[in-house]
């Protein structure tokens, strides 16, 4: 499940990166000309002209207006794909309060805008500056009126890119890359919701020991994605229900939904791990813990020496 | 032994090569069956499962088509242990298409994840693993190792594409080393 926003100035390549963010998602986009198109029929004129007209109610519906009956088609719309990119119309205000969205700003010095607007149009640089400064100012506007927010305000995105030097290809790897991990981070934090383990995602890896460090370097050389110490499982609760055990295995890897504890201990720790991992699949369903134990690290630091199968 | 010329020490054969054929005959059989009416991409992993590829491919009674790919470890500036990397891509289109990757031995599974995760990318309709040896005990990743040719210990292997130093991969048979050189 993904949203992404798209919040772009004039000449910024907003639109293009939409259009090639759609082509990699194989996802629709949801622009103004879309929207009046499709979710407002008859009064899309009135919608188009005047961002206040978002503020009436909606006949036939009352308490409802259209700026509620737009956040409400693109959720839905949202809900129905899985997949879905919102260009322009205040999505990111729209849609601060879920959790599944990807917030972009895209943005360009005035120098770049101005250049490439008035080649896109064959019109002079002046000519192109007051169209950019018309076009920004709607667009400021419009998010103010409906949802009373300063679009140029940077706490509403998650990634701003400039794209003075950096072209749409390689904005939009930057997006897909963010919306990978995020993707990865919101099914940890669903899980944690149905059940009783505890989410520590936004912590920042301190590893433990050198360890730890030498095989999330293994992970990285194999290019294979991992969470340090994403979550805590309790599995073992005192008569009030008071968490009396609990383990943390160090790393997790999305793509294998696999849960890896390392261990270059004695054997007794072994064994108290090995039943900790053993409680924790037992107590969380569909959860796969992984022993890597001393011999197992061993043959993976050898393999960084000498390289094989 | 004269293939050896005295650069290896071997302890004893562990499977000798009509006992490999039977059990490489055996799983072309169930590959065979498996994949009827199916198309089949069979994907050799270089350098190790050569000879394991060139005969199971030959046991499997079906018109598949087959590749190789070859990875490495390669020098990176901004990593002191460098990256693994794919030096020989597969030449042929595999989106849509069932994908059978065979590997000569899998432990902790990692380089099969890796070859995994790069085959995903090219949107095959499945992927499953064939090796010639398994060892359950070491095995860290959750990997679709469907086929497999016998369960091993932690011993040293050798022969049949296991190399030692490059070494004895060409033994027709799977020998224990005395230890790894």
């Amino acid at each position: 499940m993904a949203i992404i926003t798209i919040s772009r100035q004039n000449g910024s390549l907003g639109d293009e990166l939409a259009q090639y963010l759609a082509g990699k998602l194989s996802c629709d986009i949801i622009s103004r000309a879309y929207a009046m198109e499709h979710f407002f029929g008859g009064e899309s004129e009135k919608l188009s002209d005047s961002a206040r007209f978002f503020l009436t109610e909606v006949p036939g519906r009352p308490g409802v207006t259209y700026k509620d009956l737009l956040t409400e088609k693109i959720i839905k719309e949202a809900d129905s794909s899985g997949k879905l990119i919102v260009l322009g119309l205040g999505g990111c205000a729209m849609l601060e309060d879920r959790e599944d969205t990807v917030n972009i700003r895209v943005l360009a010095s005035l120098d770049t805008r101005r250049k490439r607007i008035a080649r896109r149009y064959n019109i002079s640089e002046e000519e192109a500056e007051s169209t950019i400064m018309v076009g920004d100012r709607k667009h400021k506007r419009f998010v103010s009126i409906l949802f009373e927010q300063d679009l140029a305000s940077p706490e509403l995105y998650d990634l701003t890119l400039n794209t003075d030097d950096i072209s749409v290809e390689e904005c939009a790897a930057a997006v897909l890359a963010l919306l990978e991990k995020k993707n990865e981070r919101l099914k940890i934090t669903s899980q944690t919701r149905s059940d009783e383990s505890i989410d520590h995602q936004t912590v920042t890896p301190v590893f433990k020991n050198e360890t730890e460090e030498e095989f999330a370097k293994i992970l990285d050389m194999y290019g294979i994605e991992w969470m340090y110490e994403p979550k805590t499982f309790p599995i073992e609760w005192d008569a009030e229900g008071n968490i009396k055990m609990a383990f943390s295995p160090d790393f997790y890897l999305p793509k294998f939904n696999l849960y890896l504890e390392l261990t270059t201990m004695d054997q007794k720790y072994v064994t108290k791990k090995n039943k900790k991992a053993r409680m924790v699949m037992e107590l969380y369903p569909g959860t796969n813990v992984r022993i890597v134990y001393k011999k197992d690290f061993q043959e993976l630091i050898e393999r960084l020496k000498q390289f094989g199968g | 032994m004269k293939v050896l010329d005295g650069t290896v020490d071997i302890t004893k054969k562990v499977y000798d090569e009509e006992v490999i054929a039977a059990r490489v005959k055996e799983l072309g059989a169930r590959i065979t069956a498996d994949y009827k009416g199916k198309e089949l991409i069979v994907i050799g992993v270089i350098k190790g499962s050569v000879y394991f590829f060139s005969d199971l491919t030959r046991a499997i009674d079906l018109p598949i088509k087959i590749d190789m790919i070859g990875f490495g470890n390669i020098p990176d500036t901004t990593s002191r242990t460098g990256v693994v990397k794919i030096t020989k891509d597969i030449d042929i289109d595999i989106s849509g298409k069932h994908v059978l990757v065979v590997e000569d031995v899998i432990r902790t599974g990692l380089t099969t994840a890796y070859l995994i995760q790069n085959l995903e990318a090219k949107c095959p309709a499945d992927i499953e693993i064939a090796t010639m040896l398994l060892n359950p005990d070491r095995l860290l990743m959750t990997i679709p190792v469907k086929y497999y040719g016998f369960e091993i210990s932690d011993s040293w292997l050798l022969g049949y594409g296991l190399d030692s130093n490059e070494v004895g991969r060409n033994l027709p048979f799977i020998a224990q080393l005395e230890k790894k050189s």
